[in-house]
């Protein structure tokens, strides 16, 4: 191979040299250039191995599918696996090696495999699997033969930006139709995005020239008028690599991922040149035409010098006419076909004149390697004379598959076209059009004539709801493009149809005969079109082997859908930026200041407790509960869901959502509220507050706050109560001020009244704490006297810090999430989540205080009473461990009762007040009966558990309802 | 009760990041701002973030609201996600009977505080429900602007910058990196401003998020002080 002359329009810059190494060996390409290409540049043929017998590889397409070229990249650093070799410039600098070699791409170990073929049939991973005793020999196997590049894991954390963009009418695809359609689109006032997977707009018309300057110069007029439109935005080396509901189209760019949403998408990405299946096809330069063409005018190399070409169609004679144009000798064009169509005709007549040998009625018989490791010779069969050419090149140009995948994902239907040869679009989706040659036109005029006519369409129907009418009936043919079947077996085989995974035309067979025998089946058999290049050269042939092996015809098959993304994608790209929203109360530095360890809480987080160097977790969190049952703590409840309801009949509402009563509540008094779903299971629970008449607050749990709001938000309009809802959950603070100083605390800061008179238990007042407008509740989770202060989140932490200054006399602390946990443990108060499940009911906690079964109706009403009729299948007791106990269950251990699981420890703890552990669990009931039961704990060993009745502390709850002595 | 204990500080839903970056603050309505950043403040940004949080502002709903609104003389948008601003005060239609007011300039600062002192005061008023209204506000600008749009939210906002006005529009409310936001966007005289208003409880983890992506774009925090 050789750098040809320069050609308008090439891609390379003569004037700067990258230098790189591959393989360990240095060599010198252009700006511009791809890896492969400047290699071939170099007269280097061989880029890479095949994925199963490592047999060594060179170009197929250039075109981004040459999945036998991916390279291992080191620069800067950063090691990256699986770059495609064909399409990827080459920068200075670069170490470049081959994948999937064992020793380096010319000492390749695994070469032996090659030789071992006949061992590796069809359908292998199943089979080998099949051995359940030797299924780990064979995953140690596989895991060290298989896999492409290495992931470098040293290598620096690349970040990538997650973008969106937006168009009226999105064309995929920048060669003459595309062009063709969103210049139209845009002339009709749409705004158009144009993308191309190419750096540089154009696609086959400037390659693709038949030794005719004139196309390339018209495709150059269209591409300088699409890149000036002013309602044309173009994005280049950018690939759509899926299709999602309502027009959300991935396209890949260098640098991130962009989700595109469109009102219309045009697909027009053209049609992947399919090779010849016969014996030696995959060998070092033989490659398909339409590669030979990219590489001599893209970057200016020629492929081969002395060259034959095996064609069944026009374009086969226009690659011969660009290569004599190039400078190659073309030793002869070899045509599949017994008669040439008129296109391909008035192009033989041309290399005629200039001396190229024609034949007709060839059947390549195989390609030959020679001692340089690509091909050497070609041997063909007419009739029954073989004859063998000495050549460095063979190239194949024998048909099309469309490029439809993208058509596929968004729904289109597809008909196989007999006089085509040729699935093509049948019904198109609404706001979905294709043209060139995915709707089977082929020549340039046709390609701009179809593009032109779909932008228009694209542009004047958006937002319709109809789909566009079918595809334009094709221009007559005047030459099918497309081989029937340009396969040919060979006794000793390695003819490839799948060069991805290494299958050959027995592979197909055999797989049919073992009776996968439909297209999806042979697919996941096989393994065809699984690979990198996701069969774009292979499933058409193989879909052909198939046909024929049935004795139908492929208008009775259709091809499979790739998923989305259809071309592989940076894992980095995938990952993009992460968008990980957290939330935070006001006093989120502060707790960061005194020592707080976090713990999180829906997407909250939440101080767990305060550490105190030189202090244990354990004992940092006694000292806190302590605090809080002997003199004063502090903690950020701001957490909770916070919601107001109004109106008329916002008590009415709340009767019908939890299972006491509120409509009878008195204004200025709070009630527990319980909350079941439709079964009976609960599902929250909080504190209700009537501030007037016709206006309640009350609270939520943490992690349910949206949802419920939703949830009631859908309430109130399917019950058609009229209830103002707001949620306050972002926009208030709260705090809890707990502990039998709390009100010597709280007392200098306001004017209120707080004796127990003027504010009992379970009221609820507002006011001003520190000239700031609050709501106070005086609750008891925790079992002592305790204000539950809410008040404007832009005022929480001036409180909060003021409430800390006034309790310094009182010993005030702050206390964390453990310690509260600990703190109505004692007291026996329930946690929603983690002292029910998913599945306990509202009798199994035996609150009956809590459910009002009199109303006239409550969510979950009537599941309870059914269930009421029912034994419980468990229920929630308390227990504890004598003092002496040295081993403490954890929760969730579960508890045993001979042979089966009776239940679970759902809360556990050592009590800092009582000095025991104690706990609640959820037992069966003939279990609890008992008195006592076992817990196994880590290790398996059981302990003995004696059930107590709780409230384990207080259980008049005197200190929460009248304060206590410190 | 002392007379320092009668007042109070407001602070920004990010004002740890005020307080980690500011070299100098100034109080605007009675909330604590970032006057001079640190160095490292880029000076030919390309798209910017600027707070306005300190602004008086209140939110209201109910089936009254709008009458509310209309009797303590504030114009009210006809359309629903609208909103317009007369005498500085910015009036946003949420949806048919839910409010948000805010006043955008110093003179009206006053008017907003004393009807947010009426409408949370312990004395309900019939048919209007208090929403309150704590949240961070910030203003985005710059020739990048568009493209951050881009990378934070999945919604085109080309339609809505390009209604831009000083005086009246429609709104928009979506949610942008998780969040839920409210915004318009107003023109001034030499350019396009996106304003957004986000849960305060979020403040921070936006105002950090967006400031990074803004930052990957030569971008800034614009102060309104020194610099």
């Amino acid at each position: 191979m050789m750098r040809l002359p320069p050609v308008k329009g090439e891609w390379i810059d003569r004037n700067t040299p990258v230098d790189f190494q591959f393989e360990h060996t240095a060599y010198t390409g252009l700006r511009g250039d791809s890896i492969t290409s400047a290699l071939a540049a170099n007269g280097v043929q061989i880029f890479g191995r095949s994925f199963k017998y490592h047999r060594t590889r060179g170009f197929l397409s250039a075109a981004n599918h040459d999945v036998n070229a991916m390279m291992q990249v080191s620069a800067n650093g950063r090691s990256t696996p699986n770059v495609r070799g064909d399409v990827t410039r080459v920068e200075s600098g670069w170490q470049i090696s081959a994948v999937n070699t064992r020793g380096g791409l010319h000492k390749d170990r695994f070469a032996i495999l090659n030789r071992l073929s006949r061992f590796l049939p069809v359908g292998f991973y199943y089979k080998a699997f099949h051995s359940k005793r030797l299924f780990p020999w064979w995953e140690t196997m596989f895991r060290t033969l298989t896999g492409l590049g290495a992931v470098d894991l040293k290598s620096a954390h690349r970040t990538t930006p997650k973008r969106y963009d937006f168009c009226d009418v999105l064309v995929i695809g920048g060669g003459p139709s595309g062009l063709s359609a969103a210049l139209a689109a845009a002339e009709q006032g749409a705004h158009v995005l144009l993308v191309d997977e190419n750096p540089a707009l154009g696609g086959s018309g400037l390659y693709a020239q038949a030794g005719d300057p004139s196309i390339a110069a018209a495709t150059e007029a269209v591409c300088a008028r699409a890149l000036n439109h002013p309602r044309i935005r173009v994005l280049l080396s950018s690939t759509a690599a899926g299709y999602y509901a309502d027009h959300w189209i991935p396209v890949v760019t260098p640098e991130a991922i962009v989700k595109v949403r469109a009102r219309a998408v045009i697909i027009a990405q053209g049609a992947y040149e399919q090779p010849a299946v016969f014996r030696g096809n995959d060998l070092p330069g033989v490659l398909l035409a339409s590669a030979a063409q990219r590489l001599m005018y893209r970057y200016s190399v020629a492929p081969a010098q002395r060259v034959a070409i095996l064609t069944a169609n026009a374009e086969g004679y226009a690659a011969a006419l660009d290569a004599v144009s190039r400078g190659l000798d073309v030793v002869a064009v070899l045509d599949l076909r017994s008669a040439r169509g008129t296109d391909s005709q008035a192009l033989a007549d041309e290399l005629t004149r200039r001396g190229v040998r024609l034949v007709v009625q060839v059947e390549p018989v195989e390609a030959i390697v020679g001692r340089t490791g690509g091909v050497a010779h070609l041997r063909y069969r007419v009739g029954s004379t073989d004859t063998t050419l000495d050549v460095d090149g063979v190239w194949m140009s024998v048909g099309f598959a469309p490029a439809n995948a993208l058509l596929h994902q968004a729904g289109a239907t597809m008909r196989y076209d007999v006089a085509l040869e040729q699935f093509l679009p049948d019904r198109l989706p609404v706001g979905i059009y294709a043209c060139g040659k995915v709707t089977g036109h082929y020549s340039l005029a046709a390609r701009m004539s179809d593009g032109e006519r779909v932008g228009i369409s694209a542009a004047t129907r958006l937002d319709q709801t109809e789909p566009a009418p079918s595809p334009s009936a094709l221009l007559a043919i005047r030459e099918c493009p497309n081989h029937p079947y340009p396969i040919f077996a060979h006794p000793e085989g390695k003819e490839f149809v799948d060069f991805d995974e290494d299958l050959q035309i027995r592979d197909v067979i055999n797989a049919c005969q073992e009776g996968f025998d439909s297209t999806e089946l042979l697919k996941r058999y096989s393994t065809m079109g699984m690979g990198p290049s996701q069969g774009k050269h292979s499933n058409l042939n193989a879909l052909r082997i198939l046909a024929k092996v049935r004795g139908d015809s492929l208008t009775e098959h259709a091809l499979t859908t790739a998923r989305p993304m259809y071309h592989p994608v940076p894992m980095a790209h995938l990952a993009g930026r992460g968008f990980m929203p957290e939330r935070q109360t006001p006093l989120d530095a502060d707790h960061a200041a005194v020592g707080a360890v976090w713990m999180p809480a829906a997407n909250w987080r939440r101080p767990e407790y305060y550490a105190i160097p030189g202090v244990s977790r354990e004992a940092a969190i006694a000292g806190e509960v302590h605090a809080v049952r002997h003199g004063v703590g502090l903690i950020d409840v701001g957490t909770l869901g916070k919601i107001e309801a109004h109106g008329p009949q916002a008590g009415e509402f709340l009767d019908r959502v939890y299972t006491a009563r509120y409509s009878n509540l008195k204004v200025g008094m709070t009630r527990y509220g319980l909350m079941l779903d439709e079964s009976g299971v609960i599902i929250d629970d909080g504190v209700i507050a009537r501030l007037a008449s016709e206006s309640f607050y009350f609270t939520t749990t943490t992690g349910n706050s949206a949802t419920l709001f939703r949830e009631f938000g859908r309430l109130a309009t399917w019950w058609g109560l009229p209830v103002g809802l707001v949620n306050l959950t972002g926009q208030y603070a709260a705090f809890n001020l707990a502990g039998p100083r709390s009100r010597e605390v709280l007392a200098p800061l306001t004017e209120m009244d707080l004796s127990d008179a003027a504010f009992p238990y379970l009221a609820v007042r507002e006011g001003h704490i520190a000239g700031i407008p609050c709501r106070l509740m005086r609750v008891g989770f925790v079992g002592e006297l305790g204000y539950e202060i809410h008040l404007p989140f832009d005022a929480g932490l001036d409180l909060w810090r003021k409430l800390l200054d006034s309790g310094k006399a009182q010993g005030i602390r702050p206390f964390g999430v453990e310690a509260q946990r600990m703190l109505r443990l004692e007291k026996g108060h329930v946690i929603i989540g983690q002292d029910t499940d998913g599945v306990t009911n509202a009798l199994e906690i035996d609150a009956p205080w809590a459910i009002k079964m009199d109303k006239p109706f409550f969510i979950g009403q009537r599941s309870l009473a059914i269930l009421a009729k029912q034994p419980l299948k468990q229920t929630l007791v308390g227990f504890k461990l004598p003092a002496s106990a040295t081993d403490r269950p954890r929760e969730c251990h579960l508890i045993i009762d001979g042979d089966r699981i009776a239940g679970r420890v759902t809360s556990v703890g050592l009590s800092p007040t009582l000095g025991h552990v104690i706990g609640l669990a959820l037992v069966d009931p003939t279990v609890a009966n008992r008195g006592h039961f076992q817990v196994r704990i880590d290790h398996g060993e059981l302990i003995e558990a004696t059930v107590t009745p709780f409230p384990f502390f207080d259980a008049a709850g005197a200190r929460q309802k009248i304060g206590a002595t410190p | 009760m002392t007379e320092s204990l009668k007042t109070h500080a407001r602070r920004s839903p990010i004002d740890a990041w005020i307080t980690a970056h500011a070299t100098a603050t100034t109080v605007r309505e009675g909330m604590l701002q970032a006057d001079i950043l640190a160095p490292t403040a880029v000076t030919d940004p390309t798209v910017t973030l600027s707070e306005y949080s300190w602004r008086r502002r209140l939110g209201l709903k109910g089936p009254a609201a709008e009458q509310w609104l209309a009797a303590q003389g504030y114009t009210v948008p006809a359309l629903g996600n609208h909103w317009a601003v007369t005498a500085g005060v910015l009036v946003a239609r949420l949806a048919t009977s839910e409010f948000l007011v805010e006043a955008l300039t110093p003179d009206a600062q006053a008017r907003v505080r004393a009807s947010a002192q009426t409408l949370y005061g312990v004395t309900r008023i019939s048919g209007v429900y208090p929403v309150a209204r704590h949240d961070l506000v910030l203003n985005l600008h710059g020739s990048a602007l568009e493209t951050l749009l881009r990378q934070i939210c999945s919604v085109d906002f080309a339609p809505l910058l390009a209604s831009a006005s000083d005086a009246q529009g429609p709104l928009s409310m979506t949610s942008m990196i998780g969040v839920g936001v409210v915004a318009i966007a107003t023109r001034t005289t030499d350019e396009t401003v996106l304003t957004l208003w986000a849960d305060p409880s979020f403040g921070l983890y936006f105002w950090t998020t967006v400031l990074e992506v803004a930052t990957e774009l030569g971008g800034g925090v614009r102060v309104h002080g020194l610099n």
